[in-house]
């Protein structure tokens, strides 16, 4: 009973960190139109920025103490890692961009892979000590998850506050008007560079975040982890959503996290197959329906709407 | 010195050859061909399979022909092999969304590439598989004194599964005096047969690469300067809409140009795979990259700026390593190599995105 409790537990961690990935994603692509295939590589910057923190001083700082620090950190080095890639990149184009991107991605994780086994574990990754102790027992380990469950909603719900929050500010409504036209925008005095950075340092800086929260719940990262592939997951997420929806970034990560757990745990056919069908799936999407579920609508778009018409007599 | 320069010639001819398919694809229909990576590990793995069953490492004539005609054959089929996949990979794949913009022509691109590769992953499994290497065999009675190169046996073994497998066995280094004893081991084991391994080292592969790539380029100019289906891939690199106003038929164009990235991109997968002495479903990736950034390099689009741009990336692989650990004394500067492509792509990106080669485009409002 407490293993099944425990695996939907991990499940529904997972489901949060990639909500945190696929909406900080959506910020660059969706909204801001900007063709980014890195995200992966943000994602391991932060993993990888806590694994070091974490490593250097447990036992100097109390468990919390070491937990909030190592993910403000995390958040950190991903925003200036986006800055450092976003400011030369944005001058990119489309195609361009993402290769630009993608190669970022790949870049960190060769840099990992060839690091000083001392530094950040090379290609045999590394284990983090447990900042709030090893686990006894099922009780301990069912604790543990379930207070990570609840730190990952709180800050998933954070982030989507701050992200529509950001889009509904000046800058951000800066960043939809470039991102729709930006001759027309640059002609109404709107600087394209500004707004663009912005999001993608916010993106940046909100996968970092996610990293950092998977180092700890999984407590060993490895550089195979973060692959291309884990931002088409993303990707995928994102379109099935719908392209600039916050909300379809949860839906999509529910369907598509969950599904690819689901399908693991049932294994059989389907499951051998997943790794051929999901690009299938993201291809087909792509073509037949590129607005996915929720367009650029969000849910509480609908719940407006709903409530006007209760209102109306 | 010279030895890291003809090495980095070597592996620069391999990208040369890859890039090619990028740029024409690219100068075509405006699509970075994501799958071009998994086009050649498809054709690599052909080759693969020409060279294991045509019994390259189980020949009996010590000459050195038929080992080169079991090349060309394996290269031809890896080409053959690529450029069909192309051509029905563009068909079913890119053809029907070639008029939904760049973007999703691009996410399309990524997607088929992951899913070649998964299917190379079900079809051939996940492992590396060593590319075979030439074997020789030699008369007890020609031995000599000492031993010419590294001395082998094969003796069948029976596996815990019940299947008759051979296995290799060194029996004598090289240098080693072949005495009476070892000469009585040779003889006591039943079947066994002496050979010495030719490993067509990377230098060697790396040669016939750059061999290749001498031969090829006339070839190609010929093919896209003189010829009609070349003058109507120009024409539709040009401008899509007025070449097929002209009466130029796109999609077999389109559809050609496939065949013959793919065609000399097999070339580069068989050379790639020899020079590493293996492959595998994920073959494809890395060094597709590198291609794509050689081909930015020597600006999109453009076939001599691919061989140039490969040429150059190549040999900075080779070089850049090789001084930081000789003049500055960084000994593991050879883990950090596949950096330099990148960080060579940025640098191009940020100040020469047209690259050595490319014309600069002018965009309209």
């Amino acid at each position: 009973m407490s293993g099944e409790l425990l695996w939907w537990l991990n499940l529904l961690v997972g489901v949060g960190i990639f909500t945190l990935l696929a909406t900080s994603l959506n910020l660059i692509n969706g909204h801001a139109g900007m063709f980014h295939l890195g995200h992966h590589g943000f994602w391991a910057l932060g993993a990888y920025a806590t694994a070091w923190w974490t490593i250097r001083l447990d036992g100097e700082l109390s468990g919390p103490v070491l937990y909030g620090t190592s993910l403000l950190l995390s958040t950190g080095v991903a925003a200036v890692g986006g800055l450092a890639v976003g400011l030369p990149c944005l001058r990119l184009r489309g195609d361009y961009l993402a290769i630009a991107t993608l190669a970022f991605g790949e870049v960190v994780r060769i840099l990992i892979q060839n690091s000083d086994k001392g530094f950040l574990g090379g290609s045999q990754g590394v284990r983090l000590p447990r900042v709030f102790g090893e686990f006894e027992g099922e009780a301990a380990k069912l604790e543990f998850r379930a207070l990570s469950l609840a730190l990952v909603a709180t800050l998933c719900v954070l982030a989507i506050w701050a992200i529509s929050n950001f889009i509904r500010s000046g800058h951000g409504r800066r960043l939809l008007a470039v991102a729709q036209d930006e001759t027309a925008a640059g002609l109404m005095g709107i600087d394209p560079t500004r707004p663009r950075v912005l999001a993608f340092v916010i993106g940046a800086a909100v996968a970092g975040l996610a990293g950092g929260v998977h180092a700890h719940f999984e407590g060993s990262l490895a550089p195979q982890e973060f692959e291309f592939m884990q931002t088409v997951k993303m990707f995928l997420i994102v379109v099935l959503g719908g392209m600039g929806s916050l909300s379809g970034c949860v839906v999509g990560a529910f369907l598509v996290v969950g599904t690819e757990r689901l399908l693991a745990r049932a294994g059989g056919a389907i499951a051998d197959w997943w790794q051929v069908i999901f690009p299938m799936v993201l291809a087909i999407m792509i073509v037949v329906r590129p607005q996915g579920i929720f367009g650029r609508r969000e849910l509480s778009d609908w719940f407006r709407a709903l409530r006007r018409r209760r209102a109306a007599p | 010195m010279t030895q890291y320069l003809l090495n980095g010639l070597g592996l620069g001819a391999i990208y040369a050859f890859i890039a090619l398919g990028y740029t024409m694809v690219y100068g075509i229909i405006r699509l970075i061909n994501f799958a071009h990576g998994e086009f050649f590990m498809f054709g690599a793995y052909l080759g693969y399979f020409v060279l294991r069953d045509s019994g390259i490492d189980r020949l009996d004539l010590p000459q050195p022909l038929p080992i080169v005609l079991q090349y060309l054959a394996a290269v031809t089929a890896a080409s053959l092999g690529a450029a069909t996949l192309a051509v029905v990979t563009e068909r079913v794949a890119y053809r029907p969304v070639r008029r939904a913009g760049r973007i999703a022509a691009l996410i399309t691109a990524v997607c088929v590439s992951l899913i070649l590769q998964n299917l190379a992953v079900k079809a051939w499994e996940a492992k590396t598989r060593s590319y075979p290497d030439p074997r020789l065999w030699i008369a007890v009675a020609d031995l000599g004194d000492r031993a010419p190169a590294n001395l082998w046996i094969v003796r069948p073994f029976r596996t815990t599964g019940g299947d008759e497998i051979e296995r290799e066995e060194l029996v004598l280094s090289e240098g080693d005096p072949v005495d009476d004893a070892a000469r009585a081991r040779i003889r006591g084991t039943p079947d066994a047969r002496v050979f010495k391994k030719i490993t067509p080292s990377t230098e060697v592969a790396q040669g016939f690469v750059l061999l290749a790539l001498v031969l090829w380029a006339p070839v190609l100019w010929f093919l896209v300067k003189r010829t009609r289906t070349g003058t109507a891939m120009r024409a539709v690199s040009e401008d899509m809409d007025a070449a097929r106003l002209m009466g130029i038929p796109i999609d077999r164009i389109v559809s050609r140009t496939f065949f013959l990235g793919a065609f000399v991109a097999g070339v580069g997968g068989v050379g790639y795979c020899i020079a590493y002495g293996q492959v595998s479903p994920y073959t494809g990736f890395l060094p597709g990259m590198k291609a794509f950034i050689a081909a930015v390099i020597g600006g999109i689009g453009s076939i001599p700026g691919a061989i140039v741009g490969g040429i150059l990336l190549g040999v900075a692989e080779s070089i850049i390593p090789h001084l930081f650990r000789s003049e500055l004394g960084w000994r593991d500067a050879f883990a950090w190599k596949d950096a330099i492509a990148f960080a060579f792509l940025f640098a191009f990106l940020l100040f020469r995105p047209t690259g050595l080669l490319g014309r600069a485009t002018r965009v309209k409002v």
